[in-house]
């Protein structure tokens, strides 16, 4: 028995846990339990950053996705009239649509995992922190602050057409 | 590192279930210790005696509580979500649970010396959310389901001043390690002095984080029955309960180590052996004041309403974390070598939000009654008179 066992055996699980779950999020037929099923996925994601050594970034994974948007999208399920559906979405018409915009990115994204062969390694224990500050806050800085003033300007769009006018 | 000459990896495993086997007693002993004290302060404070017969003093009540919890039928309505309802107490409690991983209790006894301590721990509260809300709706109930929603809001709405406030003490001690957070308060040196008004802004949201009063409005039982909890009984009770202790415990944990100075006190150097251990009593002994403070909370102040939760968050704890968050952040530019400004700095701001919140409050009072008087807003015209 060796570490490098350990972390074969855990990526396994990780792996079953990200696949089935997101086969469940597209295969169940009931919303709330896609939605849960959904933040599984994201956890199990979030394991795979941990073993590859990007603690900070599972943390965020956990923090953004199952903290917040799961509970969004839960929230958007309450609220939303629930017609009855008596078949599954699987069945439903979009088959043939949604296999032929797949296809293509399964190839592209099989390709780019076959050929990228230069992993670094963070350290471990949440290393990959500084490597991370500097790659937003100074490289990439003026993207990410274009990126958060266009959500702003989302979220007053929003707040502005769903204000009501007798107020 | 592996003693005994064992297997590293085999040593990994079992130090692994060690320390999960070590959480689970310190929480659910925590617990039963917890709700004890709850019952005697406010029956202290409101001048009754508590639990006396079992056990001396009523020590043991709690322990004949849980096992009547334990021993309870495992009732689950029909039409109840069976694994929404079954998984929601794992839920809330896994991440309550994995937090204990990265708690410094002492020089050197950490389960897990995270770089990212901080982030980690409010990541695990951020997905307790996820669990209630999933509770309320499982339960087909409305006031479950009440209760669920307005947690969800509650929570993700005080998560924001919550993790404001600790980002202020990170930026001043530059280290999101607990265990350097700790390292960097010795003596009397502590961040308390330097940073009062993130403890107080940090206190109140963790109140609220933890569905304590006066902000337990999830299971509100004058309103809502008892929340998301209504349809639960027996042990997925008890554990929706152990994790709100848990829950106090860790906010407590905290407070202890980020304003307190963590496990360091009077005689923690005096032995390379005793003197860890002493930390840890420490540690414990400032947790649990915090602990009783949160109990000394609820037997005083009344619950709030929910317009009034979400405006002292929104309205009041936001502006004033941020304005001190931008404040500490120019203040450590500006004098990057001492720590008097900001604390100057923080003080004043600190006295300004006391003395300036009664005068708000009067005006903003002033100015509901004034609405009142002169134009009555129209739904409380059509409630009176329907039709």
């Amino acid at each position: 028995m060796s570490f490098d066992i350990i972390q074969t055996a855990l990526f396994a699980l990780l792996t079953i846990g990200v696949i089935g779950g997101a086969a469940g999020v597209v295969l169940i037929n009931r919303i709330t339990a896609a939605a849960l099923l959904m933040a599984f996925t994201f956890l199990c994601m979030a394991g795979m950053f941990v073993l590859l050594g990007a603690e900070t970034i599972a943390a965020f994974q956990v923090l953004i996705y199952v903290g917040a948007i799961t509970v969004l999208i839960l929230y958007g399920v309450m609220f939303t009239p629930q017609r009855e559906r008596p078949y599954a979405l699987f069945f439903q018409k979009q088959t043939p649509l949604a296999a032929l915009v797949v296809v293509p990115i399964a190839i592209a994204v099989a390709l780019l995992a076959f050929t990228f062969r230069d992993g670094g390694k963070a350290a471990a224990g949440g290393g990959d922190l500084p490597a991370l500050a500097t790659s937003v806050f100074r490289d990439f800085a003026f993207p990410f602050e274009v990126a958060s003033v266009l959500l702003l300007a989302a979220m007053v769009g929003a707040i502005v057409l769903v204000r009501r006018d007798d107020e | 590192m592996a003693p005994f000459g064992m297997d590293p990896a085999a040593w990994t495993v079992l130090r692994l279930l060690i320390a999960i086997l070590g959480a689970i007693f310190l929480v659910f002993n925590g617990a039963l210790a917890q709700i004890y004290f709850e019952r005697k302060i406010q029956a202290i404070i409101q001048d009754r005696v508590g639990p006396i017969h079992t056990g001396p003093w009523g020590l043991l009540q709690t322990f004949a509580d849980a096992i009547k919890l334990l021993g309870k039928e495992d009732i689950r309505a029909r039409l109840t979500d069976r694994w929404f309802f079954l998984a929601a107490p794992a839920i809330v409690f896994s991440p309550m649970l994995a937090s204990f991983a990265v708690l410094p209790f002492g020089p050197g006894i950490v389960g897990a010396d995270l770089n990212i301590g901080l982030l980690y721990l409010t990541t695990l509260g951020s997905m307790t959310v996820l669990g209630i809300v999933i509770a309320g709706w499982a339960s087909n109930n409305k006031y479950s389901l009440i209760g669920g929603l307005r947690s969800a809001g509650q929570l993700i709405s005080y998560e924001v001043p919550q993790i404001l406030s600790l980002v202020t003490v990170v930026l001043v001690v530059g280290s999101l390690s607990l265990t350097h957070i700790v390292d960097a308060q010795p003596g009397l040196k502590i961040n308390l002095l330097i940073l009062p008004l993130a403890f107080v802004t940090y206190f109140i949201a963790g109140l609220a984080e933890t569905n304590r009063n006066p902000f337990d409005l999830p299971e509100a039982e004058s309103e809502l029955v008892a929340g998301f909890l209504t349809e639960y009984s027996g042990m997925r009770w008890g554990l929706f309960f152990v994790a709100e202790y848990g829950e106090v415990t860790v906010v407590s944990a905290i407070v202890t180590a980020l304003w307190f100075g963590g496990w360091h006190g009077p005689f923690t150097d005096v032995h390379p052996v005793l003197g860890p251990l002493l930390g840890v009593l420490w540690f414990t002994a400032k947790t649990y004041f915090f602990v009783l403070v949160f109990m000394w909370i609820r037997a005083t102040l009344p619950r709030l309403r929910i317009d009034q939760l979400m405006s002292l968050c929104w309205k009041l704890l936001i502006p004033v974390t941020l304005t001190n968050l931008l404040v500490t952040a120019a203040l450590i530019l500006a004098f990057p070598q001492s720590h008097i400004p900001i604390a100057v700095a923080n003080w004043a701001m600190l006295a300004l939000v006391i003395a300036a919140v009664p005068a708000l409050q009067r005006r903003r009072l002033a100015a509901l009654r004034h609405r009142l008087e002169t134009r009555r807003p129209a739904a409380f015209i059509s409630a009176e008179r329907p039709g």
